[in-house]
């Protein structure tokens, strides 16, 4: 069970190497360069090739830690990353304020928070503190989206 | 005294009303970071960077070093009281300072904890202090075939020092020099693997990578662990005191192994995870009584606190002075100098004199500023640890978010830090080390400019290599270390021994 894992890794690897190869052997070449831009991800391909090989015919090291997931956490997981997705898609759209306030409510409801009260103080105050603190103390400017501030 | 009057000079630098606030401001962070169980320093390096923006580098140095010491520190709270070490330098602290917690002498143990982190970490100060200059006078004269081999050497030893399997660790850092094969060619100006990606000409940014590898994956195994609480209802520590005779006690070993600490810091790819384990290995095997460690004896708590954060400041030795990381902590300091501007290494000293002395002073001051954290106010901040998970989830989320935009303003990069978040969360899965990948990606643009200068410089000969002694000494380090994993797996082989009699005991 355990090497088979690592011998599917070491075949994807084994597979992104030979990709990355050959557009390395693809790139354009410089005529003035001692040393062109395609070197080294040329040493590199085979570097990784070689690596996955050697992955592929090594005995696996037993790892005591055990990272069996149950089902259900992997929704929850899968869950996490959609709407992290759906916040970047809205990010800019709805303005930082209000997707993070919403990102908040949603994601921390859903991880199994039930404190309503709790949770809608921090996540204004937090978001609103965030917003005034770098657009105004760092100057590092939000997406203000809709809102007029 | 030349060192003095330089000291004067940092402190003059530090002594000032703003850096004072950034030194409190990193070692706060730190300290609070450091202390949640998973976030370790890496993590709170690169959710702190988006505040140095814009900051002059001596500040944004003071304050990330802060915070990179300050996170080394907490880190051994959440190891005492919980069992859960906050970072991995801090396993070791949990030995012996958890049974010490469940004696009813959680205070003791975290005073202990402080009084020798603050030792490990002045001593190593003033060593720091003395040796980098040494170092840096002595770096001057290194040409591009000694950096390629030091970074060389840099690579080969954290992927034999990583745990697990070597083979996993060389393959980390392959993909990590890959990624950074990623942009613009800066000799040639060949476009190198963008798809004719606009946001991929610059290459990608070490923040996300920083971020994704390790706090968003870190979030996917929180979301994992959520529903078991991270402290039950008793905060009460206990009393501080420490007898003087318990004082008398632990001042041995802090004095040995601020030492040994210090000098693990300085090697490349070891580290305060390597040197706080050790520091216990050699503190249990010259003890008198070895049976008593791994239940609460005081000396097994104190070694590796010290020498973690002795470790710790020797980090900065080959940072300051040759310009190169040796761990991936160090690896993420060095991206945040590179943001303000500064370039680490021999001609820093001389260059940017204030950052260079500044930052050593600053970590006088936040040792100090620490002590003081870690001692009175220790059962106020441990409160942190009562945060539910499934709040700080999120907040952690955003945190990422936020810093990756304050770099680039752009979403494609909020898209290439998820996925790199997923990268990063398989890779743990698969038991594959993280912190190869983010050396070898921040080494990878320098050693593939040193290799294409030596080689430009001798024409194409590659027997340039083979000319400096330093070269070829550390060339064969670097192949040395590939062996060490065979020595390792013999030690480790004893650690489990040493826990199996531990669990039966």
């Amino acid at each position: 069970m355990l090497a088979s894992v690592e011998r599917k890794v070491a075949i994807v690897l084994f597979v992104l190497s030979i990709l990355y190869l050959i557009s390395s052997f693809q790139l354009p070449a410089f005529p003035y360069a001692i040393v062109d831009a395609d070197a080294l991800p040329k040493g590199l391909g085979f570097l990784l090739i070689a690596l996955s090989i050697l992955l592929f015919i090594q005995n696996p090291i037993e790892d005591r830690k055990k990272s069996d997931i149950k089902k259900d956490e992997v929704w929850m997981l899968l869950a996490v990353a959609g709407l992290i997705f759906v916040y970047i898609l809205l990010f800019e759209l709805l303005g930082f304020v209000v997707i993070t306030i919403l990102f908040l409510l949603v994601t921390s409801r859903l991880l199994g928070y039930t404190k309503w009260k709790t949770l809608i103080a921090v996540s204004i105050g937090f978001t609103l503190v965030l917003y005034f603190s770098f657009n105004y103390l760092l100057q590092i400017y939000l997406p203000q989206g809709i809102l007029p501030f | 005294m030349d060192t003095i009057s330089n000291m004067l000079y940092g402190f003059q630098v530090v002594l000032t009303f703003q850096n004072i606030m950034f030194v409190f401001i990193g070692v706060l962070a730190g300290t609070l970071i450091g202390m949640l169980p998973g976030l370790g320093p890496i993590s709170a390096i690169a959710i702190m960077i988006p505040l140095s923006y814009g900051m002059d580098p001596a500040s944004a140095l003071i304050l990330m070093a802060g915070v990179y010491y300050g996170a080394v520190f907490g880190g051994s709270t959440s190891s005492i009281l919980l069992n859960a070490p906050g970072i991995s330098g801090t396993v070791a602290t949990s030995f012996d300072g958890y049974p010490l917690a469940k004696q009813g002498q959680a205070g003791k143990a975290l005073a202990i904890a402080a009084i020798s982190s603050f030792a490990g970490g002045t001593v190593s100060v003033v060593a720091l202090m003395l040796v980098a200059p040494l170092m840096a006078s002595f770096a001057v004269s290194f040409g591009p075939t000694e950096y390629f081999a030091l970074m060389l050497l840099g690579l080969t030893a954290i992927a034999s020092l990583s745990e697990g399997s070597t083979v996993k660790a060389l393959i980390s850092a392959t993909i990590g020099l890959i990624i950074a094969t990623i942009g613009v060619d800066q000799q040639t100006g060949t476009q190198r693997f963008t798809f004719g990606n606009p946001n991929l000409l610059e290459g990608i940014d070490f923040l996300i990578i920083a971020l994704g590898l390790f706090a968003l994956a870190e979030v996917c195994s929180l979301i994992l662990s959520r529903k078991s609480k991270m402290m039950d209802g008793n905060s009460n520590v206990g009393s501080l005191k420490i007898t003087k005779k318990e004082a008398k006690e632990i001042s041995g070993p802090i004095a040995r192994h601020s030492v040994l600490g210090f000098i693990l810091g300085v090697l490349p790819g070891a580290g305060a995870t390597i040197a706080s384990f050790m520091s216990y290995i050699t503190e249990k095997k010259i003890s008198k009584d070895p049976s008593s460690f791994g239940k609460g004896n005081i000396k097994g708590l104190a070694a590796p606190e010290t020498s973690n954060n002795a470790a710790t400041s020797g980090a900065f030795v080959p940072l300051l002075t040759l310009g190169i990381p040796g761990s991936g902590t160090t690896a993420v300091l060095l991206g945040a100098l590179l943001v303000v501007g500064v370039q680490p290494g021999p001609l820093m000293l001389t260059d940017h004199p204030d950052v260079f002395w500044g930052v050593i002073a600053s970590m006088y001051l936040g040792n100090l500023f620490l002590l003081v954290l870690n001692l009175p106010l220790i059962p106020f901040i441990a409160r942190i640890l009562y945060i539910p998970k499934a709040l700080l989830i999120s907040l952690v989320i955003i945190f990422c978010m936020i810093g990756v935009y304050g770099v680039s303003f752009s979403t494609f990069d909020l898209y290439l830090l998820l996925a790199f978040g997923v990268i990063g969360f398989i890779m743990r899965l698969l038991n594959f080390p993280a912190a190869p990948l983010i050396l070898a990606f921040i080494l990878g643009g320098m050693m593939e400019q040193s290799f294409r200068q030596a080689l430009t410089i001798s024409n194409g000969s590659y027997l340039t290599f083979f000319d400096s002694t330093v070269t070829i000494v550390l060339l064969i380090l670097s192949l040395l270390s590939l062996t060490l994993p065979f020595i390792k797996s013999k030690l480790s082989k004893r650690a489990a021994e040493d826990e199996e009699e531990h669990l039966a005991s």
